[in-house]
């Protein structure tokens, strides 16, 4: 018995002898080869665009550039520098500030809307508040904050006007330390709100409605229905919104560059902002990269948290 | 006559434009060397390319081998332009031409990346001799480096104080003298403060920047956050295209800032004095990303008085003012009337494949008939020419201010005015500025406080940089 089954023969000349050979390891060999080929582009994109920047940012942190001269080896000093730099743990601070108070207000109002929207899931109604509730995703960030900037100005400002009119004195709502980073919060917390409120709303409508409505049968109403069904139900959504929205608010910048440019002093700069301002207004590339690289591993570090933790209140069906 | 269709009238704009280019060229306009033949690509970097559609058009006729591409760098601020330059440097997209103004001439002058020009400019010196001697030695020594010569200007700012005519008729008040003072300028401020239908106008406002923030009023305080000396050398160029002028006597190679002096007892004066006008409720607080948008207020009649240079002009006819509904005049006198200013011009990419031509380009653009094509300068006014043959009553003839040789006169008339201090680390600079003053308007920390704090890390700064 041959040791190759033979399932044609003379199609494939123009192929090399290991590829062409009309046997089962040949047809393997084949399919392999046109994976590989119909992967290559994804792949092509994918170390071009995402694994060769991330390799040249780790490499520049080891490095002193600024763009005049070529870069020089610096060992860890950049790293070393980066744990001693006040700034840079301010940065840090501000930026997990910023992004808890932004993530609890987005997680919040989005589930709230979303189960408010449901309701008139048969309705047209839905078709307009999808609509609306979506329209400030489509801005651009820096137009929202220019907006927003006016509209929370302490002195010209519409909303301390609106204050005035009720009888509350300005707040300073941009130039206070203790109150930029809330004022902040809340500009951001506007432009994402469709995004996360779309993925809740499709978690929601997913819920499975006999289980909801077995608990309605038992009694669970209200707030009672919400915390120990429709919650847990829907923790998968709440799972994933999360995880979402805190890597993209550890990455914080178009707000508080627009709005406060990190003022006052440094009570909103963000660590994207330092990791900005070190490259392009300091030229030092390298310790910029270097910042960047830290938060790199910090943002992974607490999505693998969010995911260890999830074993705890997720509840998958 | 018919009426033209769109396509006829962008047509005759684009033949319109060719007419003009080709009206300045004969006779006016000369060119300094041969041009190759060959076809040649020159990226220059400006903030509006629509503002050189007629220069590029003049230049083709001239050069019709050589093709101008224009990198659009736009930003709130010149800081935020060579920002942005360095990051598209970075990021490896060549550039023959840049324009930067006073925040990174010193830059790119002490990185190596803009040609010095001083064998250029002897090499041409009679043709330079009719261009210098029509701008003020007092911005053609911001453009010197450590004995050499950098840009090629076109445009200049000072600080003066811009004023609100509708607010000044409302408090009853006259434009104020040249030789006003500092309590002449709170009694103003004070007097158009709480005008207007709602009772909500400030006597006076500021942005929280280097350029045209409260650094006038450290100006006029006889003082600087930074040590000022003048770099030696630069006689070749004084002598060679000054001798004649006594205002450029003492001038040397440049400016130098040595070292800081953020917390001198001056510099907290002057800041004492901003942030006791926003205490007081005379000027509202300069908010740090907000605050360039602080002007548009002017012109709805909610600010009095503003900081700001020619090109503010532009910018108020353009957002609605009228002719008569602004005028300017000289920052108050305090302990001197000393102004502060910025420059603006070409560099060249030192060691470009192109350098030759760029040169060619930057020396076609210097002349007076060139310059006139520019959209900034021709209609409305959006910044100060840098020629003072082109500051002239026919300019702001339709547009004012009525006080409009002021914008010249700050170098004429006040010729110890100077360049904000920006030297090699100027965007750093500026950042720890801005970010210490937004601590002392926000009042969280005491003037002196902030300044004890920007002058630790300036010291860092310039520890790092030495």
């Amino acid at each position: 018995m041959a040791s190759e089954t033979t399932l044609g023969s003379g199609r494939r000349n123009w192929l090399p002898a290991w590829l062409a050979g009309d046997t089962v390891q040949g047809i393997r060999r084949q399919r392999m080869v046109l994976g590989v080929l119909f992967l290559l582009p994804t792949l092509i994109g994918l170390i071009v665009f995402v694994l060769a920047p991330i390799v040249v940012a780790v490499a520049l942190g080891f490095m002193k550039w600024n763009v005049f001269r070529p870069p020089e080896f610096y060992g860890l000093k950049n790293f070393t520098r980066l744990f001693q730099h006040e700034l840079v743990g301010n940065s840090f601070s501000n930026t997990f500030v910023m992004m808890a108070m932004t993530v609890g207000m987005l997680e919040v109002f989005a589930i709230s809307l979303a189960l408010s929207v449901h309701r008139f899931a048969r309705s047209r109604l839905a078709y307009i508040f999808r609509t609306v509730w979506f329209l400030p995703v489509l801005l651009s960030g820096v137009s929202v904050a220019v907006t927003l900037s006016y509209l929370f100005h302490t002195d010209f400002g519409v909303v301390n006007y609106y204050l005035g009119v009720l009888g509350i004195d300005k707040v300073p709502w941009l130039v206070s330390s203790d109150i930029v980073r809330f004022s902040v919060s809340l500009a951001t917390v506007w432009r994402n709100l469709g995004f996360t409120f779309i993925i809740y709303l499709g978690g929601v409508s997913a819920l499975p409605q006999e289980i909801l409505e077995a608990a309605t049968v038992d009694g669970a109403r209200g707030l009672k229905r919400l915390w120990l069904i429709t919650l847990p139900l829907l923790s998968p959504t709440i799972l994933f919104a999360t995880v979402i929205d805190v890597i993209r608010l550890l990455q914080f910048f178009d707000e508080p560059y627009v709005m406060t440019r990190g003022g006052p002093g440094d009570s909103s700069r963000t660590t994207v902002m330092m990791v900005y301002d070190t490259a392009f207004a300091n030229l030092e590339f390298g310790y910029a990269s270097s910042i960047s690289v830290i938060l790199f591993l910090i943002i992974l570090a607490v999505t693998g948290f969010q995911f260890l933790l999830s074993k705890r209140w997720v509840f998958y069906q | 006559m018919g009426h033209l269709s769109r396509r006829e009238m962008l047509q005759a704009s684009a033949a319109g434009v060719a007419g003009v280019a080709a009206t300045a060229l004969p006779g006016s306009v000369s060119l300094a060397s041969a041009p190759s033949q060959d076809n040649v690509t020159l990226r220059y970097q400006v903030a509006w390319p629509s503002d050189y559609e007629a220069v590029l058009a003049a230049y083709s006729e001239a050069r019709p081998n050589v093709t101008l591409e224009i990198i659009s760098v736009t930003g709130t601020d010149h800081q935020e332009v060579a920002t942005k330059i360095l990051a598209s440097l970075a990021a490896g997209t060549p550039i023959d031409i840049g324009f930067a103004c006073t925040e990174a001439t010193q830059l790119y002058a002490g990185e190596g990346l803009a040609a010095p020009l001083k064998d250029r400019l002897l090499d041409n010196a009679d043709d330079f001799k009719e261009y210098f001697a029509d701008i003020s030695p007092v911005l053609s020594e911001t453009m010197l480096f450590e004995g050499e010569y950098y840009q090629l200007m076109v445009d200049w700012n000072a600080a003066n104080m811009f004023l609100n005519v509708n607010l000044l008729n409302e408090a009853g008040l006259e434009v104020p003298e040249e030789t006003w003072t500092l309590e002449d300028f709170v009694g103003y401020a004070r007097a158009m403060t709480g005008l207007g239908e709602a009772g909500d106008s400030f006597g006076f406002a500021w942005p929280n920047r280097l350029w045209g923030g409260w650094m006038p009023w450290i100006f006029v305080n006889e003082t600087n956050i930074l040590t000022e000396e003048r770099a030696p050398g630069g006689e070749w160029f004084w002598d060679t295209f000054y001798a004649d002028d006594p205002k450029a006597e003492g001038r040397g190679g440049g400016y130098r800032w040595p070292e800081p002096q953020a917390n001198n007892p001056a510099v907290v004066e002057a800041l004492e004095f901003v942030v006791s006008m926003t205490a007081e409720g005379v000027a509202p607080t300069a908010e740090l990303g907000f605050s360039e948008n602080m002007a548009g207020f002017f012109t709805n009649n909610k600010i009095g008085m503003y900081p700001a240079g020619g090109f503010f002009t532009g910018f108020l006819l353009e957002n609605g003012m009228e002719m008569g509904d602004f005028d300017v005049q000289y920052w108050p006198k305090w302990a001197s009337q000393r102004h502060q200013l910025g420059v603006c011009g070409p560099w060249l990419f030192n060691g470009g494949a192109n350098e030759d031509l760029a040169w060619d380009f930057a020396n076609f653009s210097k002349q007076r008939e060139v310059m006139e094509l520019l959209a900034f300068f021709s209609g409305t006014t959006r910044t100060t020419p840098i020629r003072r043959s082109m500051n002239n009553a026919e300019r702001f003839a339709n547009t004012g201010p009525a006080n409009w040789h002021v914008f010249y006169g700050t170098a004429d008339e006040r010729p110890d005015t100077g360049p904000i201090p920006a030297p090699v680390f100027s965007v750093e600079l500026s950042n720890i500025f801005t970010r210490y003053t937004s601590l002392a308007v926000s009042q969280e920390r005491s003037p002196q406080e902030a300044l004890d704090g920007m002058q630790a890390e300036l010291e860092d700064l310039y520890a790092r940089n030495a």
